[in-house]
């Protein structure tokens, strides 16, 4: 098994304050990667670190074989590297269908027409703003938009945050589904369990420190760790 | 007196167009870069004298295209070597070198070409006035207000309609998410600056054909350009267009009756709108919407 994504000892500030202290992971190809923790752990800080946004200071980053460390965001992305961000971040000025003319066109299966066959909903909202949509929209938005870049690797940061039941488990079935695709996975989430349902292998962050990595069934089996991950967290489902 | 309140409606219309295109030029690197380009005004004065250089050469309407290239391709030289290393910083240091670039343009005009005003020679077909009761409806200002007019409907389609357009309204709001999207956005910054001076270019050509040439001609235009964004509302290339024209018709109107308040009542509009609508005109939709 070879890794789509390995980082060795990554060290990012923000600023003076010192926020990942040596966070090392892979993600393996083909796999789905689930990156855990507590809020404020340091999850979205190792994406932004991996995607190029927030270079880490010291430690390596290497992306189908390349050393993408100091590399700027636009180039980690034309690697075939898709981010959907935590928040979503849909330019609110621009309609649907303008939303997915921004991201660079690499070639593949994914195009304007199969991302609104995956998201009819997108379809129905082409002409509406960025702000009009709901929160489910908006996910399907981020996530159509960074398939258009035809994706190796998928990043997904927090993609359930703030979304009813029934679109989380949409939204966990769609990345499931990558994974069949063929497109390695890397999920940040706070929905523990789904996640470690739909996860491959598992990372668990505290405090800007790696305290567990290993298979997510072993991880999901320790049922005391779950509960303490998920924490007082009422968003909790599974996918059956 | 119909005669003289049309006139200085023209008069007006045709200013207010040169504001809304020095303004566009203006607030598409203010959005985009954050950058307050005060050389701005510089830049329109060597698309004007460019076109000086080139009319012998490639006559008026070659240099009417030719010399906005040019300056574009100026612009973006001294955005490459100088202002991209200032971007993400305090706006501050930006505001500083283009200041100080401003001077520099037009000392270095004032070397080269010496402080006395020089002509550009526009083709006679366009010199004559259409009517003699409006007289002041010479076909050279018809031919401005259309050049602006056409240009402006080419941008706002260009930022519509094609992909570089929509990243550039895209990164207006979010550039970050925009490179994470695969957007090389050097380039597209470089780009988009090259548009904003390829619009300072066209009206230091234009302005020249009608006023012919100075080396500071481009001071007068800043701070009403500046007004113009401000009236309509930072962030919206719409308001800006509308505030150009607005300021410039206001000041036209405002110079029959009370001509020594035409270039105060700017700031009086200003004031007005910024007491009503804080945000401008268009503020608060954001870009183009
Ligand atoms: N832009 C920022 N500037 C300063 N500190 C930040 C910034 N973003 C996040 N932090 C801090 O970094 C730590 C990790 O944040 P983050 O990576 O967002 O955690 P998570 O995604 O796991 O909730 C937190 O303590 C947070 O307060
Ligand atoms: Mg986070």
């Amino acid at each position: 098994m070879s890794a789509a994504l390995s980082a060795e000892g990554l060290h990012t500030y923000y600023g003076k304050s010192h926020i990942l202290h040596g966070v090392s992971l892979e993600a393996g190809e083909g796999l789905v990667t689930a990156l855990l923790g507590r809020n404020g752990a340091g999850k979205t800080t190792t994406l932004r670190s991996l995607v190029g946004l927030t270079p880490p200071r010291q430690g390596r980053v290497t992306i189908f074989g390349k050393d993408t460390t100091r590399w700027p965001a636009f180039n980690i992305a034309a690697l075939g590297v898709g981010y959907v961000p935590e928040g979503r971040r849909i330019f609110p000025n621009l309609t649907v269908h303008e939303n997915l003319m921004v991201p660079l066109e690499r070639p593949g299966r994914w195009t304007p027409e199969s991302v609104y066959r995956l998201f009819p909903r997108l379809a129905e909202r082409k002409l509406s703003r960025g702000r009009q949509l709901s929160g489910g929209e908006q996910e399907m938005l981020s996530i159509a938009r960074a398939l258009l870049l035809n994706p190796k690797l998928l990043i997904l940061d927090e993609p359930s945050q703030g979304l009813a039941p029934l679109i989380t488990r949409e939204v966990f079935r769609i990345v499931a589904q990558m994974r069949t695709d063929g497109i390695s996975v890397l999920l940040v989430e706070q929905n523990v369990r789904m996640s470690l349902e739909i996860a491959d292998q598992a990372y668990v962050l505290d405090d800007g420190h790696v305290v567990y990595s290993g298979s997510a069934r072993e991880l999901a089996a320790d049922e005391a760790r779950v509960q303490s991950l998920a924490g007082a967290s009422a968003e909790e489902w599974t996918l059956q | 007196m119909l005669e003289l309140i049309f006139f200085n409606i023209t008069n007006g219309l045709i200013v207010g167009a040169f504001y809304a295109l020095m303004a566009i030029g203006l607030s598409l690197i203010l959005n985009l870069s954050g950058v307050i380009n005060f050389a701005h005004g510089g830049f329109l004065v060597i698309g004007g004298y460019l076109a000086y250089v080139l009319t012998p050469y490639i006559g008026f309407w070659g240099a009417l295209i030719v010399s906005p290239f040019l300056t574009a391709i100026i612009g973006v030289a001294v955005e490459w070597l100088l202002i991209r290393r200032l971007y993400g910083r305090d706006p501050l240091y930006s505001l500083l070198l283009t200041f100080g670039l401003a001077f520099i343009i037009e000392d270095g005009t004032r070397q080269i070409w010496g402080a006395n005003g020089l002509p550009v020679s526009v083709p006679p077909a366009l010199m004559s006035a259409l009517s003699s009761r409006f007289f002041f409806i010479t076909g050279y200002r018809m031919f401005m207000v259309a050049t602006v007019a056409i240009v402006v409907v080419l941008l706002f389609v260009l930022l519509r309609h094609t992909r570089v357009g929509v990243r550039i309204r895209a990164g207006t709001l979010d550039l970050e998410t925009v490179a994470a999207l695969g957007i090389n956005v050097r380039a597209l910054r470089s780009f988009n600056f090259a548009v904003g001076i390829f619009l300072a270019g066209l009206a230091g050509v234009l302005a020249g054909g009608q006023l012919g040439l100075e080396p500071t001609m481009g001071d007068g235009l800043l701070m009403p350009s500046f007004i113009a964004i401000i009236v309509g509302g930072v962030g919206s290339l719409t308001g800006t267009l509308v505030g150009g024209l607005l300021i410039g018709v206001a000041a036209g109107l405002t110079a029959v009756v009370f001509p020594s308040a035409s270039d105060a009542v700017m700031y009086v509009i200003m004031a007005i709108v910024l007491l009503v609508r804080p945000r401008g005109l268009f503020g608060e939709e954001g870009m183009l919407t």
